[in-house]
């Protein structure tokens, strides 16, 4: 494809995004691993071990690639870039995906914060269209509110498009 | 969000009672209404210094009630639903008790009393129904205010909903059976909102109510947009005023030369005289017909095109289908003891003796009924929706477009036209053997409040016209939305490579046939290995075995159904982009052309997967407002250098480049 947007994200977020996923992780490997290690606990059985250690196995892989593999790729991949009247994202590691969002057709521009985002001084922009959104994680607050004025200001010129 | 619940500006200005630009229609205000129906004048209109004196609240616009038939038609909906659950419960009771081998005889003093008190208790119930019918009616009204429409409902909790006239998608009127005895509709009125918006819904109007509400909400709209496009006030009353009675601008010299070369001789159909007797008649309270704007297109159905929308319905198809499958396997299973009695004597003899115990006939007659069946089902199908689509007819108003249909439960859908996202001819594989199609508007559609069938029909666009010959259409879109003349016809076709990616994708990724067979080889894999070969057992493994075969046959005519599909689609599509307007073909057995403005596109993207990089295509994606939430516009393995070109195009002001 043609030239990557310029910017890229706070390269910050590559952590922002290690948390949420290892929280996800987490929160999946012991929704899995509790009801096994108890039954195990209970009546131990041969094949329960097995299990526990597989879905152990498939935990320390899972971190693996969430955390280690995936955060860089992820963030070299992901590019945007704020002209005068449009919006360019790239993103995408296998099935790689490129937007243009007039801003024009933008009808509302939302900053939202999370508590990580927040301990990490971020904060996301939501572009909002009449048919979907769009997400810009990880701004640093100064690009991110720069970036939802600039959209406001342009949403109101709607009537330009010949 | 277009509607929303908030206190209203306490300081609107005085309204005089008469608007002087509308023509005042002269029809009775037979619903319990202190003045008649008066449309509110233009904010822009210079307002007397003094409130009128014949006004007595000169600070509040009339509030119009609903038709009273809101109180006992719902009620008696409401009683009926009552009524049959009681006679039901009732009936099961009795039937019980003569079950258990009691007579009434024995006691019918008793039974009197608890027939006597059922009926005591429906009364009440419907009492009570129309009680609360009734005040939900004292507290349903409506507004029509200078800057917005406003809903007032509820007996406790009140609510509020307002409606900025600007927002307004379309307003359509429905009417089931009963409302249309008695000559009212449900209106609702659509606005764009994101896809949690909902239509707000006014039960229960008079028609001619209706059609004046109708007339009023798009001259309003009408009003406003001009405003907001610099247009002083005063200026666009007086125009919006002119063009309520007059063609407007925009409809064009395509649309006038469309009415010249059509006026007169709109095609007709054997259902369209009894719908024009229900328009005659208009039910009971409908009220006289109301002036609703200058009709400048206006087309019906013929007969054929009638006959042939029942008959390519695709329920009809795929009951044909299924017959056709059923009686197959009815003669197959037929057929069996004569295969059997060439492969294993044992099995045959078997066989022979079933034959002998059922009887050959019944089979034969088993296929008869399926066929049977499955043609009863078509031809009520087919009289099902030609009924629905009896009385059908299009016309553009002034600036909108209006479709209605149905003998029975009557649809009208009035679209402004500038809220038309799309145009969609879309040709099913029977259409498109006949050289006929299938033509819709998309349109940004309201989240079903109810999910009743006929709320998911309307979601699919409006449907302007359910059979049409490919030759008209142009002449028809001329008529109804000259607004789309000027899209593209040449057209960029899918890259070279793509029907090499294309016969993989729909034979083997997606292939229908292909996986079926895998399920069946799996399927006949394990019983052969599970089954163990004594007496029940081979006979069971024939038969698995025999129906494997014929599942694999099955499979063949899929597999290479998906291939001619590939290559059919492969030469079917395309997209082509202009000035203001980008078109996306998709073909296959069946095709759908989609025109959309390039205003109308929300955003584009282009995705690509690994295999795409490699052969150098791209999958472009437009995405449109149209639907509940958005309708996305696909075209998979353009080359390249096409897509970055059309993304360069979906910049502003790169058409003008181009």
């Amino acid at each position: 494809m043609r030239d990557l947007p310029a910017n890229q994200l706070n390269p910050k977020i590559k952590n922002v995004w290690r948390i949420n996923d290892a929280i996800w992780l987490t929160v999946v490997f012991l929704c899995c691993f509790v009801p096994f290690a108890i039954a195990a606990a209970v009546e131990p059985e041969g094949w329960m071990f097995v299990v526990l250690a597989a879905v152990a196995a498939l935990y320390v892989a899972g971190m693996v690639v969430w955390l280690v593999v995936l955060p860089p790729i992820r963030f070299m991949r992901w590019r945007y870039e704020l002209s005068d009247d449009y919006l360019d994202i790239a993103r995408g590691i296998i099935w790689r995906k490129r937007f243009v969002i007039p801003f024009i057709r933008v009808q509302n521009t939302d900053t939202r914060q999370g508590p990580i985002l927040r301990a990490f001084g971020l904060a996301s922009v939501t572009v909002a269209t009449a048919a979907g959104e769009h997400e810009i994680p990880g701004l640093d607050s100064g690009t991110a509110e720069q970036l939802r004025d600039k959209a406001a200001e342009l949403a109101r010129l709607a009537q330009e498009d010949v | 969000m277009a509607v929303d619940q908030q206190q209203a500006p306490q300081d609107r200005a005085p309204q005089p009672s008469r608007g002087d630009s509308q023509p005042q229609p002269d029809y009775p205000a037979p619903y319990g209404q202190p003045q008649p129906y008066a449309p509110a004048p233009y904010p822009g209109q210079p307002y007397p210094q003094q409130p009128l004196p014949q006004q007595p609240m000169p600070q509040e616009p009339p509030r119009h009630h609903v038709h009273h038939s809101y109180i006992w038609l719902g009620s008696i909906q409401a009683g009926a639903a009552m009524f049959f659950v009681v006679l039901v419960s009732g009936f099961s009771g009795f039937v019980g008790a003569l079950a258990d081998g009691e007579t009434i005889g024995d006691d019918l003093p008793l039974l009197m009393l608890v027939i006597g008190a059922i009926v005591l208790g429906l009364v009440l119930i419907i009492g009570l129904v129309a009680l609360f019918q009734w005040l939900s009616y004292k507290h349903l009204y409506y507004i029509i205010g200078p800057e917005e429409f406003n809903l007032y409902s509820g007996i406790f909790n009140k609510k509020r909903v307002h409606v900025p006239y600007q927002r307004i998608q379309s307003v359509d009127q429905r009417a089931s059976l009963l409302q249309r005895v008695f000559g009212v509709c449900t209106v609702s009125i659509d606005t764009a909102g994101g896809s949690n918006n909902k239509a707000v819904q006014v039960p229960y109007v008079q028609k001619s109510q209706a059609e004046q509400l109708r007339t009023e909400l798009f001259a309003r709209k009408q009003y406003a947009t001009a405003v907001q496009e610099g247009m002083a006030p005063q200026e666009a009353a007086v125009a919006v005023a002119a063009a309520s009675g007059v063609v407007l601008p925009q409809a064009g010299a395509a649309g006038q030369a469309a009415v010249a070369g059509s006026a007169g001789q709109a095609p007709h159909n054997v259902l369209d005289a009894p719908a024009e007797i229900w328009t005659d008649v208009r039910g009971v309270f409908g009220g006289s017909a109301v002036d609703t704007g200058k009709v400048t297109y206006e087309y019906g159905l013929t007969n054929k095109e009638l006959l042939f929308t029942g008959l390519s319905n695709n329920t009809a198809f795929v009951l044909v289908i299924l017959g056709i499958l059923g009686g197959a396997a009815q003669f197959a299973s037929q057929m069996a003891p004569v295969l059997t009695g060439m492969v294993d004597p044992l099995v045959g003899q078997f066989m022979l003796l079933s034959g002998q115990l059922f009887g050959g006939n019944l089979v034969a007659a088993g296929v008869a009924l399926v066929l049977v069946i499955a043609a009863v089902m078509w031809l009520l199908s087919i009289v099902g929706s030609a009924i629905s689509f009896g009385g059908f007819r299009a016309c553009r108003r002034d600036n909108r477009i209006e479709v209605e249909r149905g003998l029975l439960q009557h649809q009208f859908q009035g679209v402004s036209v500038d809220r038309v996202q799309s145009v969609i001819v879309k040709q099913s594989f029977i259409r498109r053997l006949l050289g006929y199609c299938e033509l819709s508007l998309g349109k940004i559609d309201a989240a079903a409040e109810s999910s009743d069938e006929q709320q998911k029909s309307l979601s699919q666009g409006l449907v302007v016209h359910p059979f049409v010959k490919m030759s008209r259409v142009p002449e028809i879109l001329a008529g109804l939305v000259p607004e789309f003349a000027g899209v593209p016809v040449e057209s960029t076709p899918v890259a070279p490579v793509a029907l090499r990616r294309a016969l993989i994708r729909r034979g083997i990724i997606q292939g229908t046939g292909l996986w079926l067979a895998v399920i069946i080889a799996i399927g006949q894999l394990c019983s052969n290995a599970f089954i163990v070969p004594d007496g029940d057992g081979v006979i069971a493994l024939f038969y698995i075995n025999t129906g494997a075969f014929i599942g694999y046959a099955l499979c063949l005519v899929l597999f290479v159904l998906d291939l001619v599909g590939a290559v059919l689609w492969f030469r079917g599509s395309g997209f082509a982009y202009n000035e203001h307007f980008m078109q996306v073909s998709n073909g296959g057995f069946a095709r759908e052309t989609v025109s959309f403005p390039r205003k109308k596109i929300q955003f584009g993207y282009t995705k690509t997967n690994p295999f795409q990089r490699r052969a150098r295509t791209a999958t472009v994606s437009a995405r449109t407002a149209a639907g509940v939430g958005g309708t996305t516009i696909r075209l998979i393995d353009v080359c390249e250098e096409d897509a970055r070109s059309w993304l360069d195009w979906l910049k502003p002001r790169g058409n003008v480049v181009e």
